[in-house]
């Protein structure tokens, strides 16, 4: 009995905080600018492959490879905004939601075929790794999942810090909260729209690395995480990052214990219903106020 | 101790999608002085803070500050040279405390040693604030609301600080003592721009006063000679 | 009501519909005799199964303002079900094809259900969840159903799906021509879909679409409800996109798990944003240019994904009006300025 719960937690806890790494990615983007990013998976790939290129074929030390998933993401996000983004803001807000997000469907299509071409379908081994195990009674937890955890915390507070004690953090919430508001301040709300997305490629670089290590390296394996990850902003409320994170974590738990109980495939299923019944019971998510999109 | 600045408008045509709302307008505000902008509601007061502010685009005349066009400029960048819009109905952000709007206020400052000399001015001003500096601000009364908006306002350190109808819809014994922080601001010699529905409320408060009439400014003066002529009855009775 | 009459949709008139249309079935009954080869025709074939699935989505999201990522849990539900029906109950497809199209109402209206109380990009959302949920499900489906030979075959048809379970009964009618009885199939199939888009969008409800398009509030109080609205809608295409799918399945004699992926939906979405969005034609345009260009690009191989993706984000960026939409953009500034001239 024991054993079933440590292990539930063990999975539940690690693919939460990287889910919610990956929530926050997402919901930063959207709660400033209103932007579903359907590229986040493909980007999430990139930061992956870019550490297997820089670690593994380039032989180069492993703390330099996950820099340069995280370098790389943001440069990805700075190339999104400025090819796609940009364009259609400027063109009309009406639209925005929707175009935005069939023209990021398209890049993630192009991003993973691109990386398809580049290293193959095969399954790769994520070179970040951590081996051994830590035994705790019967129970067995695995390091690399403690490792993976650690990781996306200080990721996490080092995103919390940025967004509550910096500047350029507190720009970026007011942006979300009140745009018009954030304009008359003197904040250059493109700038910030930049700012945010490069951030969240940033977050999605260091995110596909921590993924990867505990699935395999494939151009989708993105995908799967991208969609929970949406579903858990949308459980929280669009934008709100605090709920965010408590929604991944949650939704995670109930995930691996359903996995557990009822086998891997229901593990899907089961979080869209929950979903879907939060959503008819309270529209605009658990902790989200109509209207108002919280960072 | 502030810069000083001069705005001036002059023939300015400006409207959202549809037609003009200000058509013509032409005023001044001149370093020290509190111009109000009275007239009744949908006649063009907010419309015609937007326009200066960059929020709407000006399609024909020109405003200047200190005698370069802001025409050119977006509405961050206007903002940036000192001109301060505290627009109707605060638009604080509602889940940053009083505290980190105050900071926004600031944000084109880069000096962390000024930021710090206003946040302790608009304390003082605004002692309320400085209670609540760590209240969430949609948990605030309107009246702290509209008080933090000011302060905002004035952490900007603007040459000239534009009120849009700071006393909205709040109860009369708050909009006493809203007006009392302007008189305030005036004794200081800050240079403002504030629109207002009720001309009587403000009379002994400003230099100058314009009557806006369906977007043209009908009646210039000194505010207590507009009381009881033709223009301000033609304006809020004859429609 | 002044949208209306700014509204691109109404500058078509009646007979300039009527002549393309006419048009149209004319080249259709053309290319039989044009096209010789027999992979070319089914190429087509292809293009006018995207065509009525793209006009179907562009019914919901170009018209109806519903923003669904599910059409191809439709098209896979018609065809699945089309398949499994022959498969399992022996049933002819001339008989299975149209019962899949009808049970896949019931199920878009439960997923509707779900679903469409929410609206924008929420609804995508969910939709896009809901497909790749059926996906998960019938990849991971294990047990066995049933045995044949010594392998064991899935109720879902499982990784592999189901293949042989009937055709149209083509080759004893026509001989080596019988890809043209596949085609003339799917060409009334196609057409009938577009007809029926297009006699929705003149319809009451199309007034009803724009006027919750574009006037929530005002359609609201005119006693238009949205929900029920989008839940009808969202049930025709159903019926529609389901059968569509099972002209598919029986076309090719095999339905998989592929039809989700990724790609397979952004080829619809992109034949509607390629055509223009809102645009009766688009769509048919759309997959006719794109089903050329996949052509074309298939001899790059690998790169054919890619270069669709970049198709539709080119096209939302930079022409997001689509191809009809420039043209009907470009003859009338034409006419603004031969009238300016005269």
């Amino acid at each position: 009995m024991l054993d079933t719960v440590v292990t539930v937690l063990t999975t539940g806890l690690t693919n939460g905080a990287l889910y919610a790494l990956a929530t926050i990615g997402l919901s930063l983007v959207w709660g400033s600018m209103g932007m579903f990013n359907m590229a986040h998976g493909a980007m999430l790939a990139l930061g992956g492959y870019l550490t297997f290129t820089v670690c593994t074929q380039l032989g180069l030390p492993l703390p330099v490879a996950v820099i340069a998933a995280v370098a790389g993401g943001a440069l990805f996000g700075v190339l999104l905004y400025l090819v796609v983004v940009q364009r259609l803001l400027a063109r009309s807000t009406e639209h925005f939601e929707t175009s935005v997000m069939i023209a990021t469907a398209g890049i993630s299509i192009a991003l993973e075929e691109a990386l398809l071409v580049a290293f193959g379908g095969q399954p790769l081994k994520q070179p970040f790794t951590v081996s051994g195990n830590l035994h705790l009674g019967q129970s067995v937890v695995p390091l690399l999942d403690l490792a993976d955890v650690v990781i996306a915390l200080i990721v996490m507070g080092l995103t919390y810090w940025f967004l509550s004690g910096t500047k350029m953090g507190r720009a970026i919430r007011a942006t979300a909260q009140n745009r018009d508001a954030a304009v008359l301040m003197g904040v250059p709300v493109q700038r910030i729209f930049l700012q945010a997305l490069a951030i969240s490629g940033a977050l999605a670089g260091i995110c596909g690395v921590l993924m990867s290590s505990v699935t395999q390296l494939t151009p989708w394996f993105g995908d799967d995480p991208m969609l929970k990850a949406f579903i858990m902003c949308v459980v929280a409320g669009l934008g709100n990052l605090p709920g965010a994170i408590a929604a991944s974590f949650c939704l995670a738990i109930i995930e691996a214990a359903v996995e557990f109980l009822a086998g891997a495939r229901w593990g899907f299923p089961a979080l869209l219903f929950i979903v879907i019944a939060i959503l008819i019971w309270r529209p605009a998510g658990l902790f989200g106020r109509s209207q108002i999109r919280r960072l | 101790m502030h810069d000083i600045a001069s705005l001036s408008l002059s023939d300015v045509w400006a409207g959202y999608d549809g037609p003009d709302i200000l058509k013509g307008i032409s005023l001044e505000v001149q370093p020290g002085r509190i111009v109000t902008v009275v007239g009744p509601n949908g006649h063009g007061k907010s419309t015609l803070l937007k326009a200066i502010s960059g929020l709407i685009r000006v399609r024909r005349g020109d405003i200047t500050l200190s005698g370069r066009s802001v025409l050119p400029l977006s509405p961050h960048r206007i903002a940036a040279t000192g001109v301060v819009h505290v627009p109707q109905g605060d638009l604080l952000f509602p889940n940053m405390s009083v505290y980190e709007n105050l900071l926004m206020g600031a944000y084109g400052e880069r000096d962390a040693k000024q930021t710090a000399q206003r946040l302790d001015e608009v304390y003082a001003l605004l002692p309320r604030l400085a209670e609540r500096h760590r209240q969430i601000a949609s948990s605030l009364s309107g009246g702290e609301r509209r008080m933090a908006g000011i302060g905002r306002g004035l952490m900007a350190g603007g040459r000239i600080l534009m009120l849009d109808e700071p006393s909205l819809g709040l109860a009369p014994l708050v909009i006493e003592q809203i007006y009392d922080v302007i008189g305030k601001l005036r004794a200081q010699g800050r240079t403002i721009l504030l629109v207002e529905e009720n001309p009587a409320r403000v009379a002994d408060l400003c230099d100058d006063m314009h009557l806006l009439d369906d977007g043209h400014i009908v009646w210039s003066g000194p505010p207590h000679e507009l009381m009881g002529r033709d223009e301000l009855l033609a304006a809020y009775l004859g429609g | 009501m002044v949208n209306f009459i700014k509204d691109r949709s109404s500058r078509w008139t009646l007979p300039a519909d009527a002549w393309i249309g006419l048009l149209v079935i004319i080249i259709a009954v053309a290319v039989p005799f044009v096209i010789q080869s027999r992979y070319l025709l089914g190429e087509v074939i292809l293009a006018l199964i995207w065509a009525g699935v793209a006009s179907q989505w562009n019914l919901l999201f170009g018209y109806a303002g519903v923003f669904s990522l599910a059409p191809m849990a439709f098209f896979a539900f018609g065809a699945y079900a089309t398949a499994m029906l022959s498969y399992y109950l022996g049933w002819s497809v001339w008989l299975s094809i149209p019962a899949g199209a009808i049970v896949s109402i019931p199920f878009s209206l439960i997923i509707g259900l779900a679903c469409l109380r929410l609206e924008g990009v929420y609804v995508a959302l969910l939709t896009f969840a809901v497909a790749q949920m059926m996906y998960l499900l019938i990849v991971t489906d294990t047990g066995c159903f049933q045995q044949i030979g010594g392998s064991c075959v899935q109720f879902t048809g499982g990784a592999t799906g189901f293949s042989d379970f009937g055709d149209f009964g083509m080759r004893p009618l026509l001989h080596q021509y019988w890809m043209i009885g596949n085609y003339a199939v799917v060409c009334c199939g196609a057409f009938l879909t577009m007809l029926v888009s297009w006699i929705v969008i003149r319809s009451p409800m199309g007034l009803a679409f724009r006027a919750i398009r574009d006037n929530p509030g005002y359609a609201m109080a005119r006693g238009v409800n949205r929900f029920r609205t989008h839940l009808l809608v969202f049930g025709i295409s159903a019926f529609f996109i389901g059968l569509l799918g099972g002209l598919y399945a029986v076309h090719f004699q095999a339905i998989g798990p592929t039809v989700f992926s990724l790609s397979q939906l952004l080829f619809v979405i992109a034949s509607v944003v390629v055509g223009g969005v809102g645009s009766f034609w688009g769509p048919l345009l759309g997959a006719v240019v794109l089903t050329g260009a996949d052509e074309f690009l298939s001899d790059f191989g690998e790169y054919r994904s890619l270069g669709l993706g970049l198709i539709i984000t080119a096209f939302v960026v930079f022409l997001p009006r689509g191809l009809v939409g420039e043209i009907v953009h470009l003859f009338a500034l034409w006419r603004r300025k031969r009238q300016s001239h005269v």
